[in-house]
């Protein structure tokens, strides 16, 4: 029988802190893509302007790209409070959060392909991104209920 | 004396954790910023002129300034421009000849030809300019429909225009000849995106504004003044 784990491995916060900060810098460069960056355009090139630049990029009148940078944002902070406190419910806590990410996300890519029908590679990274959070999320969720179990 | 030391040295360390955080986090904000700003590199492409008869233009036809615009009345950017582009042809109708050239990017928008083809056959009872602004004034209301053809049809007669006429040209080789030939010549100019401007045969970056716009115009007349 598999000896079940003492604590959380150390790898899992650590992958769980570099992808939030990658999907963060992602996101981030986004928004800032949304409102600084020149004027879209329309191109059978570059799917990016065709995908963030429709009605679907923008709720509440805020770029979707500010709430995937808010969102990463939170996880790379419960993240590094995690690292300076070690308490595991924070962690838990962020590996709840990612089933919101992961399914936003899917959602995301759901519009992509079948409604607007162009490819972000920056939106699909962040979907990526966001599906190996989730995963690592999963991963959390179950040592920390084992370790409860003890 | 040894705890406060431990208790400052404690706090000292979460204090500087929580600053180098935030100047990480800044710093990519700022990072991200200038990367997302940095203006893509601009190939010195010119202007090939189409193939055609005629040409839809406003302003003087031997006018120093040309500004030619390849357009796809279905991108939404191209939706974007037309009200500045309007204000810049009306504001500078003595003085620049504005061109408008179809670049349909038919892959991506099922009803861009079907616009553009409408446009033409307008223009075949002299009325593209009329036609053009309706498609764009209106472009919600078309982009995603399935009887684009029925609505353009609506807007011809809404512009008093021979819908027979009309409907026949709307789907004529002729019609379709000059778009095409429009498209081809935006190609061998490296058109790979709508709007792409031209001044002076000369492609530009996309203003932001109108004012960016006005002075990007305005520095081109002072230079062939």
């Amino acid at each position: 029988m598999i000896k079940p784990l003492q604590k959380i491995p150390k790898w899992i916060p650590f992958l769980f802190l570099l992808f939030s900060f990658a999907g963060f810098l992602d996101a981030t460069y986004l928004a800032s893509k949304h409102y600084l960056g020149s004027p879209v355009t329309c191109s059978f090139l570059k799917g990016c302007e065709e995908v963030t630049s429709s009605q679907y990029a923008v709720v509440f009148g805020v770029s979707i790209a500010v709430f995937g940078a808010l969102y990463y944002l939170l996880l790379l902070i419960l993240a590094i409070i995690y690292f300076d406190t070690k308490n595991i419910r924070v962690l838990t806590t962020a590996g709840y959060i990612t089933l919101l990410g992961f399914i936003s996300s899917m959602f995301l890519v759901y519009l992509q392909v079948f409604v607007i029908r162009a490819l972000c590679l920056y939106c699909m990274m962040s979907a990526m991104i966001s599906t190996i959070l989730f995963i690592l999320g999963f991963f959390v969720i179950h040592i920390s209920r084992q370790l409860n179990k003890e | 004396m040894t705890l406060f030391n431990r208790g400052f040295s404690s706090k000292f360390k979460r204090i500087s954790l929580w600053a180098g955080i935030t100047v990480v986090v800044v710093g990519s904000v700022v990072l991200m910023a200038y990367i997302a700003t940095k203006p893509a590199n601009l190939t010195a492409a010119s202007l090939v002129n189409p193939n055609v008869t005629h040409e839809w233009f406003t302003g003087p036809e031997n006018a120093k300034i040309t500004l030619v615009e390849y357009s796809d009345f279905q991108c939404p950017a191209c939706g974007a421009y037309y009200p500045l582009i309007k204000q810049i042809s009306e504001e500078y109708k003595s003085n620049v000849k504005f061109v408008y050239r179809h670049f349909p990017l038919r892959r991506i928008h099922k009803n861009t030809d079907i616009t553009a083809n409408a446009s033409e056959a307008a223009g075949v009872q002299g009325k593209f300019w009329e036609m053009h602004s309706m498609i764009f004034e209106h472009q919600q209301d078309w982009a995603e429909k399935s009887n684009a053809e029925e609505i353009m049809i609506g807007y011809a007669k809404t512009l008093s225009l021979d819908p027979v006429r009309f409907k026949n040209d709307l789907n004529s080789q002729e019609v379709k000849d000059i778009v095409e030939a429009d498209y081809q010549s935006g190609i061998k100019s490296q058109v790979d995106s709508t709007p792409t401007f031209f001044l002076n045969g000369q492609k530009i970056q996309n203003p932001k504004s109108l004012e960016e716009f006005k002075s990007i115009i305005d520095q081109a007349i002072a230079k062939n003044s």
